[in-house]
C-alpha cells in the first residue's frame, strides 16, 4: 500500500514513521528544504521537497498510484486543496485531512474529502463525555 | 450583473479587493469586505460606505458575520490561492451564494477548479497573454 503524507511537521513526521514501521510505502512531502533535510536524515530517503498543492509537483510524486493521501499541514485551506486535487486529478481512492478549525470538518466532507479529522473536536468530545460520566456517577452516588 | 442593487461580500482587502469594493459601493451596492489585517482597510479610504469585518475569510462564523447568508454575490481576492479556493467553495456549496468569483494565480490550479465549476479569474494567464499581444504590436 502506497501512502503520501503532505506536511512534515510533528504530525506528518510521526505518522510517516509509524507507517514505515508497519511496512507501508511512504512518501512525505515537505515545503521547507531545511526541514526536509532533517526529516530525510531520520526517516530515510522518503521525503520530497515541494508544494502539496502545486499540480506540476504532485505529478512527480507518483500520486496516481497512491492508495491514500493524508494532508496534515497546519493550514486547513492547503489540506483541503491537496485532498481535492488528489481525488479529482489523480483519482486517489481515499483522502484524509487534518482540520484545525473544528467547524471545517463538516465543510471538508461536503467538499469531497473522505475523512476530516480535528484534534480539537476529538478532545472536546472526550472532555464532554468525561464530564457526562462524572455527572452520572455523582448523581447515582447521591441517590445511593 | 443587472440593474438591481446587490448585497456583496468580498474577502481580501488588497489592491484589487479594495478597488472592487470602492467601485461597487459607489455604484450603490451594499458591500462588506473581510480581511484579517485591520490596516488593510486603510485602502478603502475615509469615504467608503460599505462595511468592514476583521477576520479569516475561510471561517464560517466570520462569513456569517459579514452577511453571507443573504449575499447575492461573493468574491475571494486574498493573495493565497488556496484560501480563495476554499472561501469560494464555502460560499457556493455551504451558503449557496448565487454568484461566486475567485482569483487563482496558479494557472494549473485555476484550470482544475474552473473544470469543477468555480468562476475563476487568473491574472497570471490574462497578464501574460496581454503582454504577449502588446509586444507583438
Amino acid at each position: 500500500m502506497y501512502v503520501i503524507v503532505v506536511g512534515g511537521g510533528k504530525v506528518g513526521y510521526y505518522l510517516s514513521k509509524h507507517l514505515l514501521d508497519r511496512g507501508y510505502e511512504v512518501t512525505l512531502i515537505e515545503k521547507d528544504p531545511r526541514r526536509a533535510e532533517v526529516l530525510n536524515s531520520t526517516l530515510g530517503e522518503i521525503v520530497m521537497v515541494g508544494d502539496g498543492d502545486e499540480m506540476a509537483f504532485l505529478a512527480t510524486t507518483g500520486m496516481e498510484r497512491a492508495d491514500v493521501v493524508v494532508a496534515v499541514t497546519g493550514d486547513d485551506e492547503d489540506n483541503l486543496v491537496t485532498c481535492q486535487l488528489a481525488k479529482r486529478k489523480f483519482n486517489v481512492p481515499k483522502t484524509v485531512a487534518r482540520v484545525n478549525n473544528p467547524a471545517n470538518v463538516r465543510i471538508f466532507k461536503t467538499l469531497g474529502v473522505d475523512v476530516a479529522l480535528s484534534a480539537t473536536e476529538v478532545l472536546l468530545d472526550l472532555i464532554e463525555s468525561e464530564l457526562a460520566n462524572k455527572e452520572t456517577a455523582g448523581r447515582s452516588a447521591t441517590q445511593a | 450583473m443587472g440593474l438591481q442593487f446587490m448585497k456583496l461580500v468580498i474577502v481580501g482587502c488588497g489592491r484589487v479587493g479594495a478597488m472592487a469594493a470602492i467601485a461597487l459601493s459607489k455604484a450603490g451596492h451594499q458591500v462588506t469586505v473581510i480581511d484579517s489585517n485591520r490596516r488593510a482597510f486603510d485602502r478603502l479610504g475615509d469615504n467608503f460606505a460599505g462595511e468592514m469585518v476583521l477576520g479569516n475569510g475561510i471561517d464560517e462564523d466570520v462569513l456569517r458575520q459579514a452577511g453571507i447568508e443573504s449575499a447575492d454575490g461573493f468574491a475571494s481576492l486574498t493573495n493565497g490561492d488556496n484560501r480563495n479556493i476554499m472561501a469560494a467553495q464555502i460560499a457556493r456549496e455551504i451558503f449557496k451564494v448565487p454568484r461566486v468569483i475567485t482569483r487563482i494565480y496558479d494557472p494549473m490550479r485555476e484550470d482544475v477548479y474552473r473544470e469543477l465549476g468555480l468562476n475563476t479569474l487568473c491574472p497570471t494567464l490574462t497578464g501574460a497573454r496581454q503582454i504577449h499581444a502588446m509586444l507583438k504590436g
